[in-house]
Parts: C-alpha cells; structure tokens; sequence
C-alpha cells in the first residue's frame, strides 16, 4: 500500500524488512524521476520526492510497477564477526526475565545468525533480528539518558550495537571494542541493510 | 578568517540542505533547523543556496572578521550590531577587517550569519553540515568554542536586500498516513517544552492517547508529527532520527517549518489543516519571495574583497 507523508513524501509499505530493503535498493541503483531519496523502514520505504518536478504526479504508479517486479531473492550480504564482552549492566536482569542462566544467554545470543534490517536511530546504529524466541525481553521501563558507544544490547526480536554515546531503552548485554561508524570511510557505517553478523564471546 | 571571540549558546557550522544521501545507513540529513532563514542568509551575501553558514541558537556569538568581507544575519532578531552599530536583518552588509560583529538574546530560537564566501569546513560525506549528534561534519564536528578560527572562502556576487516576510500565525500541516490523532492536534492550542531542539519540538498540551501506541518503524520526512506512548507531540526537524516507530498523524508543511524551528520553550502554536495543494503553492510562493532579492552592492573589481554599493 502507498500512503500520503507529508506533501514530499510517500511511504510505500511492504510489509516486510527484507522487501523494504529490496525495494529501496532498486530504487537507488535505478531513480525514477522525481525521486529525491528512498529510506528503507523494517516494513516499509519511505519515498522522498520532489513536488515540483513534472513527473511527481506519476511516480505512485511507477512505485506500483516497481513493487510488482520486485523479486523475492536478497542479495548475499557481507559477513561480520562481531566480538562481545558480555558484561553488560542488564545481563543478569536478562537472565532473570527469560528465566536462564548468563550462560545460556550468551549462548542463544552468539548462537543467531543475525541480518541488518534496517538502519535507523543514529549513524551506524544496525537493527538486527531476529533474535531466538527464547531470549526476546521488553525494553527498559525507563530508558537511559547516556547508552555508551559499544554497548551491545537487545529488545524484542533485534539486537544491536550503539555506534556513539547516545540515549536508548534497549537492555544491555556487553560491549564491544568494533567501531560501527567512521564519517572517513566508504561506506562510513560498518554494517549496511542485509549484511549478515554473529556474535561471538571476546 | 573570522575570529570566534564569543561562541553564544550553541552556535555550529551549518547548510540549509544538510546532508541529503545517507539516510539508508541511519545518517540523518541534519543540516539548518530552519532552512528558509539559512537559504536567504546565503543568498543575500551572493554565496549558493549550500555554502556553509553559521547558525546561532538563544544566544549569539561575538565574532572578529580578519579580513574584509560581508555579512548577512537572518531569522529571529538577535540584536545584531557591528562594531557597535545595529545592523539590519534582511540585507548583506560589507565588514572591514577588525570589525566585531555582536548578537544578543533571540527573539526566537534561531539566526542565520552568512559571510561572503561560505564557511571553509571539510566537506564529510558530501555535507559541510555538523552533526551534532553524533560529533561529526562542520568545525571539528562540533559547536564553536571561544578561540576558534574559521576560514572563509572566496566571495563571488553582490549583496542583496530581502523586503518580504515568513508565514506567520497557526502552522499548517497536511494529514499523514491514516491520521490517527489529526482531530485531537487540530482542536488545541500547544505549548512548547523545554525539550526542543535540532532534532524536534516536543509540544505540552493536552495527552494523545493513541492505539496501538507504536507502529512498524518507518522513515520519518521532515515535519513528521510524531505522538510517543506519553501523549505529547514531537514535530521532527532537520537533526530528526532517520526512522520513528510512533503513529504520525500529520506533518508540518515545508513553508512552515522555519516558524516551527523559531518557536521557543514556552511558545504557543496552534496546527491548522490544509491540502497538498496549498502545502505546494506555498512551498513555491517561498521560492519565488528567496528569487525577488534587490541588489545593493555589487563586488568591486577593483578592490577585491571589496563591494561597491550604497550601503556604507
């Protein structure tokens, strides 16, 4: 479904992260006119375009098209290792809601084989899922006004790594030495939408 | 080269289109809060509409200019005086080396100080724009400190008066999404709280309670009006996280957004709605009222560094 945002945007919902990032991939390798950026979502793409240009009023119909040629195969991401010191100030209430032991914790979060969904909240911050059933928690009832840069933390069914010193709800779990982001390099996030990340015990 | 002699509240290295391109890898576009007042500030010193400016919050800088030059101050007043005297807002001005430029307490939230030539900052990620948030872009990826020295680049055109205004009065937005909380945002007046900055205003007034309280996160466009779990409204601005996971039931239209990013804490506004028609027309009545600018001063081909014009 595509839906009015604003009158220089649409948000084309897709319904799934995988789809959303096909999409907005196709779009950035191949613009149609009017396009200004496409924003990859965890079930939708945001589609910024320009009002003002004389194919605006066509580019709904063209997303149309898009979406019905879509294919359904990710591209291979690249693979990451992540190391994590699992010493983080939420592991034992994590152990506690999920009713196991810091080990088996650690175990089922080194065990997943996690996808960048989408990219969002701060430079270099990588939503990732889907965590195992097993060790799925609510967010903090109060989130942290400071989170440190490395912390690596979980919520729901994604986990996650704060690239900077940033606010955030998420329960951390460890921390990890991995810079996520460097405005130098190319690209400057460490993981981009469908890259594939394991973490593993420093 | 300009001298910060004073850096004000939160003063930093800024251009009004921010950093555009990025936001697939969670970069934000950022960029001038209000980007009307920073286009014009550009323009009314001869620079392009993305040279690099400064733009000053609550508090204004004290700035010394090393070298001849001009300069332009847009937005809320901030009671801008060089070398002792009030400058006028809405027009470029010459400064000799050694003059000081010093701003006060705003009328709003924001000015604009554009200087012949645009900031010389690096360019990081195609943008000369600071990201505040995340310390990088701009001067040393920060807000200027008392001491620092910024280049200056090489002044190209005239200097310009602008006689036109900004919308004033309610802000106008145009319904997003399913719309879910539109009537309750329209029927009141809002408060703005203490919590407003690059990134967003977050308004007091009555609570919106809204079911389901979270949505699938999305990618959030300038003006989103976003309604978290507490109730109280957030109108996203340039610094705005890439994606938000809260129902959006109206976006501010992006002729308004400039009066939004002025409002203080402790403001009112009041949101009235229009249609995408109108949001455009105003958008292009804008664009039209930035391209009607009256030259005063014209660069001096003698005397470079120089303008020749009426104004001094």
């Amino acid at each position: 479904m595509i839906r009015s945002f604003g009158e220089s945007a649409l948000l084309v919902e897709v319904g799934s992260a995988g789809s959303a990032q096909l999409l907005a991939a196709a779009l950035r390798s191949d613009p149609p006119a009017a396009l200004v950026e496409a924003v990859p979502g965890l079930g939708s793409v945001l589609v910024e375009l320009d009002p003002m240009h004389p194919a605006a009023s066509e580019l709904a119909a063209v997303l149309e098209e898009r979406i019905n040629g879509l294919g359904t195969e990710l591209p291979a991401g690249r693979r990451h290792e992540i190391p994590v010191v699992y010493e983080g100030p939420d592991l034992d209430e994590v152990a506690r809601l999920t009713g196991r032991s810091v080990d088996e914790v650690v175990a089922l979060h080194t065990s997943a084989e996690l996808r960048v969904l989408f990219c969002g909240f701060a430079p270099g911050f990588a939503y990732l899922g889907d965590l195992p059933d097993e060790l799925r928690v609510e967010r903090l009832a109060t989130p942290r006004t400071s989170t440190p840069a490395g912390s690596v933390a979980i919520a729901g069914s994604m986990s996650g790594v704060y690239p900077s010193d940033l606010p955030g709800g998420w329960r951390v779990i460890g921390h990890t030495d991995v810079a996520m982001f460097d405005p130098q390099t190319d690209p400057p996030t460490l993981l981009v939408p469908g890259d594939v990340v394991r973490f593993t015990r420093a | 080269m300009i001298e910060v002699v004073e850096p004000g509240a939160l003063t930093s290295v800024q251009t009004p289109g921010g950093r555009p391109g990025w936001r697939h890898l969670g970069i934000g576009v950022g960029g001038a809060a209000d980007p009307w007042s920073a286009r014009l500030a550009n323009r009314l010193v001869g620079n392009r509409d993305d040279d690099a400016l400064l733009e000053v919050t609550v508090t204004g800088p004290t700035l010394r200019f090393g070298a001849p030059s001009a300069v332009a101050v847009t937005g809320s007043r901030f009671g801008a005086s060089l070398d002792g005297v009030p400058i006028p807002r809405g027009a470029g001005r010459p400064v000799r080396a050694g003059s000081v430029l010093r701003m006060g307490r705003g009328s709003g939230a924001r000015a604009y100080v554009a200087v012949a030539g645009g900031i010389e900052v690096p360019t990081v990620l195609g943008s000369r724009a600071t990201n505040l948030r995340s310390g990088f872009g701009g001067h040393a990826g920060r807000a200027l400190r008392a001491g620092d020295r910024l280049e200056i680049g090489r002044p190209g055109g005239s200097l310009y008066r602008w006689a036109a205004e900004w919308p004033g009065g309610a802000v106008r937005v145009v319904p997003a999404l399913d719309g879910a909380g539109l009537s309750e945002l329209l029927e009141d007046e809002w408060t703005v709280s203490g919590q407003a900055d690059r990134t967003g205003v977050r308004l007091d007034g009555p609570r919106i309670r809204l079911q389901p309280p979270e949505v699938v996160s999305m990618g959030l466009p300038l003006g989103a009006i976003q309604i978290p779990p507490d109730g109280r409204p957030i109108v996203m601005l340039g610094e705005r996280p890439v994606t938000g996971g809260y129902p959006v039931p109206a976006c501010v239209i992006r002729a308004d957004i400039g009066h939004m990013a002025q409002l203080r804490p402790g403001g009112r506004v009041r949101f009235t709605e229009v249609t995408r028609e109108v949001a455009l027309e105003s958008w292009a009545e804008i664009e039209r009222r930035l391209e009607a600018l009256e030259e005063v001063a014209s660069p001096d081909p003698t005397d470079e560094g120089r303008w020749a014009g009426a104004l001094e």
